[in-house]
């Protein structure tokens, strides 16, 4: 069969990538009392827990703490739970797959569209944070949505590589799970790089989650645009991962629907 | 709406799809590591299965075709590859128009969402305009006689109200392609009517219809002309009425009647294996167990194929672990290919006398001494339970089918019943 390229192809079904965005937003709080407003409360309560066991019990000589932590984290948990919940993305739409023909790009997408609705309310909830801490607003604050970008290509990118993975073997979902783990406490999301021995630094220099933390902390944190050698490589890292992924999700996509039970 | 008339509205070129038997549904890695391992050191090829294969099609547009064949045969296969759900292995496809697969209906809406919100999914599925949804939601509620449920989420629905919703919701976005898969066997019968009626509409109007069905007096009916499949090759392509001739020589020949992914025949390679484990279709707590249904005609010879008035014997080979003394019930009914049951008998009534003891193991035999059914598609179960009727040992639940093929009939139906005719003055 005849195809148009994949991107025209998504853009033909966009109404489809709408409804099921929609749909993933709709549903997981329909039962809910709290509703919508558990995306606010989770994170909020995360960097309530973290800052409390940071700032109180282990003490990080760094000041703002609070700020700190939260500018790191918001960065952290925009790839974290992008990826960890888009692994899954086609296997559990594999209903559609079977019996129906979609364009299976469809389905990572609308995924990290949701997520991405989430993430953006964290951003506003992270500037109301900094308001009421009376931290200043400078220019440099209009980077973020540079940097959202960024972040969005990158787990995007990252994502559909996990989706792929996953549906030929099922243990990646557990993989990437422990990698995350892992990671977290590899990227300087609690703690600042200065606290690092040097003879680990390089360890972080090849971490690229610390380039897009630093894309978040330079504006909310310090108040000043990233070094542009720091912005060049979160932006290549992010156009590379996305087209790999890219590129690796479209060469395996009508094939998916052998793999699924 | 302009057509273009010239051009088929598909067109398949020397179409092929494999399987391979051996992809793992799920693969950890350790196995993987054992597999890749031993491939590296036998280098052995998988084993390959050909689902489809040297398809040659062209369907003009406006036609109504028809495909035929056993179970397995790869009608449905056909479908979704027409769909563009599975990717040809060999081959091309070309489609001009858009596709409405109603292939099973209602597996794209999400459970989770309401009837209203499914309408809206399913018609982004096809790429209908959110504006022209909006326009037609009115009439796709009317036409599914739903109203009162649309706002409930679907996984509340009936399995007949999830098929009603779904096929209203894709009638209603006048496809160019429809492509149907056996649909008319669920729902009630004043709705099958209604969408039949609706999708005979659409050929009026030019749209191209796709039909595989069981039913092959539907498809003499309604079809110009059909396609035979036997194990995934054309068996025959041409006037509808010839294919189904083709078929039914087939039939006689023992073909054609594979054991498929849904109902077994019990010709041919099934004959001697056990019966099929636990399905859907099959339940209960196996003390009395079924181990295969056959069906053998005078001469006691195999047969999946009867005429109407025939000698018809289905033997159940079962095993008993029941202490000796206690007797099952053994029950056998016919379906139509619909799954509508037209008789269910069992040993209750006109069974073998009471005091005879059952052996441990053994034949049931169900006799028809002359057949009443017409040309069709038959589904079999049998059964063992308890003497209560209440506990199941062994059910097996239309896992059995058989034709009959027609013979010189004048009459119409699926079953004769003892009737007469009489004349009276005023």
């Amino acid at each position: 069969m005849k195809r148009a390229s994949p991107i025209r192809e998504l853009f033909d079904y966009r109404d489809f990538l709408l409804n099921l965005t929609v749909a993933e937003l709709k549903l997981r709080y329909r039962d809910s009392l709290l509703g919508f407003l558990w995306t606010v409360l989770n994170p909020l309560f995360y960097l309530l827990i973290l800052s409390a066991v940071f700032s109180l019990i282990i003490r990080f000589q760094v000041p703002d703490y609070p700020i700190f932590l939260f500018s790191g984290l918001v960065s952290w948990l925009m790839i974290q739970q992008t990826v960890t919940i888009a692994t899954a993305s086609v296997v559990n739409n594999q209903a559609f797959l079977r019996k129906v023909y979609v364009p299976k790009l469809a389905f990572p997408v609308s995924n990290v569209l949701a997520r991405y609705t989430d993430h953006l309310i964290l951003v506003l909830i992270l500037l109301v944070f900094l308001a009421v801490r009376g931290a200043p607003f400078t220019w440099s604050l209009a980077f973020l949505p540079v940097a959202v970008a960024m972040h969005f290509f990158f787990s995007l990118g990252l994502s559909l590589l996990c989706a792929v993975a996953y549906i030929k073997i099922r243990d990646t979902q557990h993989v990437v799970a422990i990698v995350f783990q892992a990671l977290f406490y590899a990227t300087p999301v609690l703690y600042p790089l200065s606290l690092v021995p040097d003879r680990y630094r390089a360890l972080f220099r090849w971490n690229p989650f610390s380039y897009f933390v630093e894309m978040l902390r330079y504006p909310v944190y310090e108040g000043r645009f990233p070094p542009g050698r720091l912005v060049l490589t979160a932006a290549g890292l992010s156009l590379a991962v996305f087209v790999l992924g890219l590129w690796t999700f479209l060469r395996k996509d009508k094939y998916f629907v052998f793999h699924l039970s | 709406m302009e057509k273009d008339i010239s051009g088929p509205a598909i067109r398949l070129s020397s179409l092929g799809l494999r399987f391979f038997l051996n992809v793992e549904k799920e693969i950890d890695l350790r196995r993987e590591g054992i597999r890749v391992f031993r491939a590296l050191m036998t280098r052995t090829r998988k084993s390959e299965f050909w689902a489809l294969r040297d398809i040659d099609l062209e369907i003009p547009k406006g036609e109504i075709f028809g495909i035929i064949g056993g179970n397995g045969a790869g009608k449905s296969t056909l479908l979704k590859l027409i769909a563009g759900i599975f990717p040809p292995t060999r081959g091309t496809i070309a489609v001009d128009g858009t596709i409405a697969p109603l292939i099973e209906l209602g597996a794209a809406f999400n459970p989770d969402l309401t009837g209203a919100e499914n309408i809206f999914l399913t018609g982004s599925i096809y790429r209908i305009p959110r504006r022209v949804i909006k326009e037609n939601f009115e009439r796709i509620v009317e036409f599914s006689g739903l109203r009162r449920f649309i706002d409930t989420p679907v996984k509340n629905y009936s399995s007949g109200m999830f098929i009603r919703l779904a096929f209203s919701t894709i009638i209603f976005f006048r496809p160019e392609i429809v492509l149907i898969d056996e649909v008319f066997s669920v729902g009630d019968e004043v709705f099958q009517q209604k969408s039949f009626e609706k999708i005979l509409s659409f050929q009026e109007r030019g749209a191209t219809i796709v039909l595989v069905s069981h039913d092959l007096n539907l498809i003499g009916r309604i079809c110009r002309r059909a396609l035979v499949l036997s194990r995934g090759r054309t068996a025959f392509l041409g006037p509808a009425e010839e294919a189904i001739d083709r078929y039914h020589e087939l039939l006689r020949r023992g073909e054609g009647l594979d054991a498929g992914n849904g109902a077994r025949s019990t010709a041919g390679a099934d004959e001697s294996g056990p019966a099929p484990l636990a399905d859907s279709r099959r339940w209960g707590n196996r003390r009395v167990e079924i181990r295969r249904v056959s069906f053998v005609d005078r001469d006691g010879h195999p047969a999946a194929a009867f005429a109407p008035g025939d000698y018809f014997e289905a033997r159940i080979h079962y095993i008993s672990k029941l202490p000796s003394g206690e007797r099952p019930i053994f029950g056998a009914a016919i379906h139509t290919a619909y799954k509508m049951l037209i008789y269910g008998p069992n040993t209750l009534e006109g069974g073998p006398p009471e005091d005879r003891i059952l052996p441990a193991s053994g034949i049931v035999r169900f006799i028809i001494p002359a057949l009443p059914l017409f040309r069709g598609d038959y589904l079999f179960s049998a059964s063992a339970y308890d003497p209560s009727l209440s506990q199941a040992y062994d059910h097996h639940d239309m896992m059995y089918q058989f034709r009959v093929l027609d013979g010189p009939t004048r009459e119409f139906g699926c079953v004769r019943i003892q009737s007469r005719w009489d004349f009276e003055g005023d």
